[in-house]
């Protein structure tokens, strides 16, 4: 049987086919207008191998919900809040988005908040319940009845319902929920996508979720039943990455879109923690290199979550994987400011028309200057299925360097001014490496950076040595690597729920335990049957315990464990993440949050085959490289042919099908026994 | 200078400031503090001149150096120490605004390397009225006043210090928090400068702390040479003080020549009886703001901004009042106005971009009392959003915070489930906005009711004089506060008020539109739809 990963990107759309025991990887260009056609057209030229099994099922890393989001082209969605508050979704924290302009908005009108439902479209209705769950204002049928009607008359194909306090009490809104279902079109309801506080995030959240649920069911649909053909009889499963790192199914994808909003890059995050810890890696540091952003993100053991993640502007209150994105990928554009600073980003060339050594732009960008610099070693990518112009992107970065030269009062050369591209567009990523590093307290000495994407090898090293990460982890197929990841997830649930219980500073009384034990044997009932429906038995099920504490007063959680004395565990954890507690000051529990996982079948990753007898290790050819402001000539090693033990102790170039590893002076390679390329300090 | 490098430390100072707001914000325990972000957090060179800064408040922005400066003119520094101050007359800006100052020191050194800075506005700092942003007509009404004081000494807190001042606010539990947390975000700004220095070097870091500053002043100077030269000028007036119904004047005349300014308001009002005035740093930080908003690059908030640009504000004047005059809503409404009058001026000068009036007050709203559901004190603090002027080109924006602040708001299920209060409504206050061929913003309304006796206060402005429309684009509609006791109707309030409320009673602010732009000119199109912002 087969089991295939598939990632969409924008310019490619990777393949990772897992095929009785082996596995494989490819790239074919991206259909963005109708991702699905790529993706099917990949799956039929897998399939067609000749091969006599069917498809078992595809896991699914999807750009479109947040593509959709990005480009405004969801549903004609109404919302429903309570009376009084239908305009919380425009008003937002009555913040505008560029603080320093005359019209509050970002130049190129970037921040333009256009709230994404309408006024017209935005429904009081009579009713309130306070912050203690008490029903202030009762909700009446003949309300309801009126709601209904002027939801009839909108033609809406989708709504969503956020009432004040839902959380607390969801009555109300359960009630609204069922008499809307007469309408029969997607009901997104707030109490069962993000039952907690802060009005504003919470609706925002269920608006997108409605917003996007019409157009991903659709999507999803025609993508399962292009599929059903290669089961041979039997159904394929479909299931899609979730923002959080674990999979869902697509009929749960299809309900509930916002859980997909980072689906792309959290594909990559999970498949580092997996070869992290098949490699003995416990502290990472994933660096996701693409043409137009590069994520990043640290990992302890498995991938951190957020829920104050913002898409398109948009906050989005789900839990999502805590992974911090900048605008620097290959695609770049570097140029001088007005105040003589060389900057590189956030202004991408992207896929069209791309790096000058593509062939179609003019501006220099991080490819062109990595070009220039021999970094490519020959200046091919996807062995051979795409040719450079290096003289372009000589071009381009001539301009940069006249203009580079002016400022400095002296000559500077292309190659000076393409060292500069790289450096800038490295302390660009240096910085998204430290927000979420050092200034959350981790000590980058301690972590092991793992590189991928297109171009993640080509920069992971420069920026392990100004990070001081003493070790950086290069996977196999690095290019493909989200594409492997989807693979690698499990099934993951997140259920939470707002309980507000107060804790003495000595630690948990009889009663709050008592409240927590019921409120988590709750959450575990909803959790199992959830798990059932997604074709989870009980072997194959693990539920984690966790609790949101925080000084009462404060408005920041912490995730607590719950097992030990969490009161003792809360003050420790925040004295470690802000450098100072207070045992005397009484803390509280907000919420209770289970985390439901559903154990899948994970792709063997076996070790790599060893090198055979009496073979050695040889490059395929050199390359001139620039490192500094001179140049030397280094050996370029084929990926494929390197193998387990296998060692490079001065400074190469490593190619394969889809990225590039660069290993400068200083830093040696060895080649673990799953094939990956484990780089770190030279003992000299 | 290298470019390159130049590029890397305005990331890294930058970073600093911004992670030392992430650790208040996450630890601090007032609403005020942790939801609705009124704090700043900043970097300063070993001179004290501004290198970086978080960058949400731009009323903090100019007035933080001078916080600055009066820590280090209060004496020696010694490693370890933390200066805190909130006396406007000694380079704070209203009392509850608290700042904590504290050097940093590398290895072995005698002398600062830099100076790290927090301010935050605290919910209440004492004083006559819950919440310290009431009517008054002396500082000494408005709450305790701390000139530049050690609270920390070569690292151990003056425990002295620290009981005196937390026994003259209210909710001293939450106030203690907040300053703790603002102690734990200094520690968080020194341990990470001094990473930096111990990876570069003191001398390279000093060096490029040094050449931000001339950057951010290159690209001022630019700036100000693309604004054509001459005499431009403008007035513009508070609705009153608070205290007789008289306009409050403020006179500016903005002198460009070459690539400097000259800012000059003489003949402004003398300073009011009032809460209404400005200490001299809220003048500078209005002008500073102004000035910054028409840099047309990304440009890093450093006091280089500041230097080709002459501020003239006598003193005994609204813009920069002596002591003992009341501060209250200087930062807070004064400051705004001040906005007002040098966009108008400008707008002769550049009139392709410069923008109507905003809605030109905060809107501040206190209210404190006794907490009879948890039986304790409280105090709440709240701005609230209006409509921003329309622009040359584009229509304003509605229910956002405009010009000197940019804080948040306090969601509805947060303030609820922390003070005695009820939201009713809290909504866009539909056509508002002054007409034109670019529509002003609609400000918004909201609704709230006591569940327990409180003391109420409101300081807000342009609810007698609108804000302004320019090149024939009409007024946004003034700001209206209304006031229902229980069992009895809706009656009209002043702009600033402060009274006794039984609980049941309701209270309705509406805040002002923006300006519009242009001549209104038929556009069915545009009317038809539907969506009324854009």
């Amino acid at each position: 049987m087969i089991r295939i990963g598939v990632d969409t990107g924008g310019t490619f759309t990777d393949f990772v086919v897992l095929e009785g025991g082996h596995r494989r990887a490819f790239k074919i260009p991206s259909t963005p207008e109708e991702p699905e056609r790529a993706i099917l057209a990949g799956i039929a030229a897998a399939i067609s191998g000749g091969v006599e099994t069917g498809l078992k099922e595809v896991v699914h890393g999807t750009t479109v919900a947040t593509n959709a989001l990005l480009e405004r082209k969801g549903a004609r969605t109404a919302l429903v809040t309570t009376e009084g508050f239908e305009d919380v979704l425009e008003i937002g924290r009555q913040a505008r988005p560029e603080p320093y302009s005359l019209t509050g908005r970002g130049r190129d009108s970037r921040g333009v908040r256009d709230p994404l439902i309408p006024g017209p479209l935005r429904f009081g209705v009579q009713e309130r319940v306070l912050a203690d769950g008490r029903v202030h204002r009762s909700l009446s049928e003949d309300g309801l009845e009126r709601l209904l009607e002027r939801l009839r008359r909108a033609r809406v194909e989708s709504v969503a319902i956020s009432l004040l306090f839902s959380f607390v009490n969801p009555e109300h809104e359960e009630r609204v929920a069922t008499r809307l279902g007469e309408l029969g079109i997607p009901v997104s309801v707030s109490n069962r996508i993000l039952p907690e506080y802060r009005e504003y995030e919470r609706v925002s959240t269920l608006a997108i979720n409605a917003y996007l649920a019409p157009r991903m069911s659709r999507y999803l649909g025609r993508l399962a039943d292009g599929l059903t053909d290669y089961g041979r009889g039997g159904r394929v499963g479909l299931r899609v990455m979730q923002s959080s790192g674990g999979s869902i199914s697509a009929e749960v994808a299809a309900r509930e879109p916002v859980r997909t909003i980072l689906s792309g890059p959290a594909g990559g995050v999970v498949a580092a923690t997996r070869i992290a810890k098949l490699a003995g890696i416990s502290r990472l540091i994933t660096f996701d290199m693409g043409g137009t952003s590069t994520d990043v993100a640290v990992c302890l053991g498995e991938a951190p979550t957020t829920s104050e993640a913002q898409v398109a502007g948009l906050p989005v209150a789900v839990p999502v994987l805590d992974i911090h994105t900048v605008g620097a990928g290959g695609g770049s554009i570097a140029r001088v400011d007005e105040g003589q600073a060389l900057r590189v980003g956030p202004e991408s060339a992207g896929a069209d028309p791309g790096p000058a050594a593509y062939g179609r732009g003019s501006l220099p960008t991080v490819t062109d200057a990595n070009l220039i610099l021999g970094r490519l070693a020959g200046g091919g990518l996807l062995n051979g299925g795409m040719v450079l112009d290096e003289s372009r992107a000589r071009e381009a970065l001539q301009g940069l360097a006249d203009r580079l030269s002016e400022v400095a009062g002296r000559r500077i050369g292309v190659v000076e001014a393409a060292l500069g591209v790289v450096r800038i567009a490295n302390a660009n990523m240096e910085r998204a490496l430290r927000l979420v590093s050092v200034e959350r307290g981790h000590d980058p000495r301690l972590f092991t950076l793992v590189g991928f994407g297109g171009s993640g090898g080509l920069h992971a090293v420069a920026l392990a040595e100004s990070l001081r990460i003493p070790q950086v982890l290069i996977p196999a197929d690095p290019g493909a690597f989200s594409a492997l990841g989807v693979l690698l997830a499990d099934v993951v649930k997140d259920f939470s729920r707002t309980v507000m219980l107060p804790l003495e500073a000595s630690g948990v009384g009889r009663e709050v335990e008592l409240a927590a034990a019921k409120g988590f044997a709750d959450l575990e009932r909803q959790a199992i049957e959830a798990l059932r429906q997604e074709g989870f038995d009980s072997a194959r099920m693990r539920l984690e315990r966790f609790q949101a504490m925080r000084y009462r007063g404060q408005s920041y959680e912490l995730l607590v464990p719950a097992a030990g004395n969490p009161v003792e565990t809360f003050h420790r954890l925040h004295r470690e993440r802000y450098g100072h507690a207070n045992p005397a000051r009484s803390s509280e529990i907000v919420s209770l949050r289970l985390r439901a996982i559903g154990i899948t079948e994970k792709p063997p990753l076996r070790p790599a085959r060893p090198r055979r007898a009496g073979s050695g290790l040889q490059p395929a050819g050199t390359s001139r490289v620039w490192l500094g402001r001179r140049s030397t000539v280094l050996p370029v090693y084929d990926r494929s042919s390197l193998h387990p033990g296998d060692e490079i102790s001065r400074p190469a170039i490593i190619v394969e099908y889809g990225s590039t590893t660069l290993l400068p002076t200083g830093w040696g390679m060895v080649v673990d026994r799953y094939g990956n390329l484990i780089i770190s300090r030279s003992a000299s | 200078m290298d470019s390159i490098k130049l590029e890397i430390f305005r990331s890294l100072f930058t970073s600093v400031a911004e992670e030392m707001g992430v650790s208040l914000r996450r630890t601090a325990f007032s609403p005020n503090i942790k939801e609705r972000r009124d704090y700043s957090c900043a970097v300063f060179d070993r001179e004290g001149r501004l290198i970086a800064q978080g960058d949400h408040m731009p009323v903090h922005l100019g007035s933080m150096p001078m916080s600055v400066r009066a820590a280090i003119e209060s004496g020696p520094f010694a490693p370890g120490d933390v200066v805190v101050l909130n006396d406007p007359y000694a380079g704070g800006t209203h009392l509850p605004d608290v700042t904590m100052v504290s050097p940093v020191y590398s290895e072995g050194a005698t002398q600062p390397l830099f100076y790290v800075a927090n301010r935050a506005h605290h919910a209440d700092i004492g004083g006559a009225t819950p919440g310290s942003m009431g009517a008054a007509t002396e500082i000494y009404q408005e709450g305790v006043r701390i000139p530049p004081v050690r609270l920390v000494r070569r690292g151990e807190l003056v425990q002295d210090l620290w009981d005196l001042l937390l026994a003259n606010v209210r909710g001293r539990e939450e106030r203690e928090g907040d300053f703790a947390a603002q102690l734990g975000a200094i520690r968080v700004g020194q341990l990470r400068l001094l990473e930096i220095v111990e990876r570069y070097g003191r001398a390279e870091t000093s060096l490029y702390a040094a050449h931000l500053f001339t950057y951010a002043e290159r690209i001022m100077r630019r700036t100000l040479a693309s604004i054509p030269d001459g005499d431009y000028e403008a007035i513009d007036y508070l609705d009153d003080d608070g205290e007789s119904l008289q306009p409050v004047r403020i006179a500016a005349r903005i002198t460009i020549a070459g690539d400097r300014a000259r800012i000059d308001f003489t003949g402004s009002s003398p300073q009011v009886a009032g809460p209404l005035n400005a200490v001299e740093a809220i003048t500078v930080s209005a002008v500073f703001y102004v000035f910054r908003c028409l840099v047309d690059a990304d440009v890093p908030a450093g006091a280089g901004l500041l230097s080709p640009l002459e501020v003239i504000a006598p003193p005994g004047t609204i813009v920069n009042a002596l002591p003992p005059a009341a501060v209250a809503g200087g930062n807070v409404e004064t400051s705004q106005r001040i906005v007002d009058v040098l966009l108008l001026a400008l707008s002769r000068a550049l009139p392709d971009r410069i923008p109507a009036a905003s809605q030109g007050s905060m809107n501040n709203l206190t209210i404190g009392g006794w907490d009879t559901r948890l039986g304790q004190e409280f105090a709440y603090y709240e701005t609230l959003a209006g409509g921003m002027g329309a622009g040359p080109a584009s229509h304003g924006l509605s229910a956002v915070h405009s010009h000197m602040t940019n804080s948040l708001n306090t969601p509805v299920e947060a303030l609820e489930y922390s003070y005695p209060l009820l939201v009713h409504r809290y909504q866009i206050r539909r056509h508002s906005g002054g007409l034109g061929r670019y529509r002003g913003g609609d400000g918004l309304i909201r609704e709230i009711e006591l569940l327990s006796p409180a003391r109420l206060s409101l300081l807000s402005d342009r609810r007698q004089l609108a804000p302004y429309g320019l090149s024939g684009g009409e007024p946004g509609k003034c700001g209206l506060n209304r006031l229902r006791r229980p069992g009895r109707s809706f009656q009209t309030l002043p702009g600033k008020f402060s009274i006794e409320a039984e609980a049941g009673t309701r209270l309705c602010i509406e805040t002002p539109g923006g300006g519009g732009f242009g001549p209104v000119v038929a556009n069915i199109e545009e009317r038809s739809n539907g969506d009324e912002r854009s």
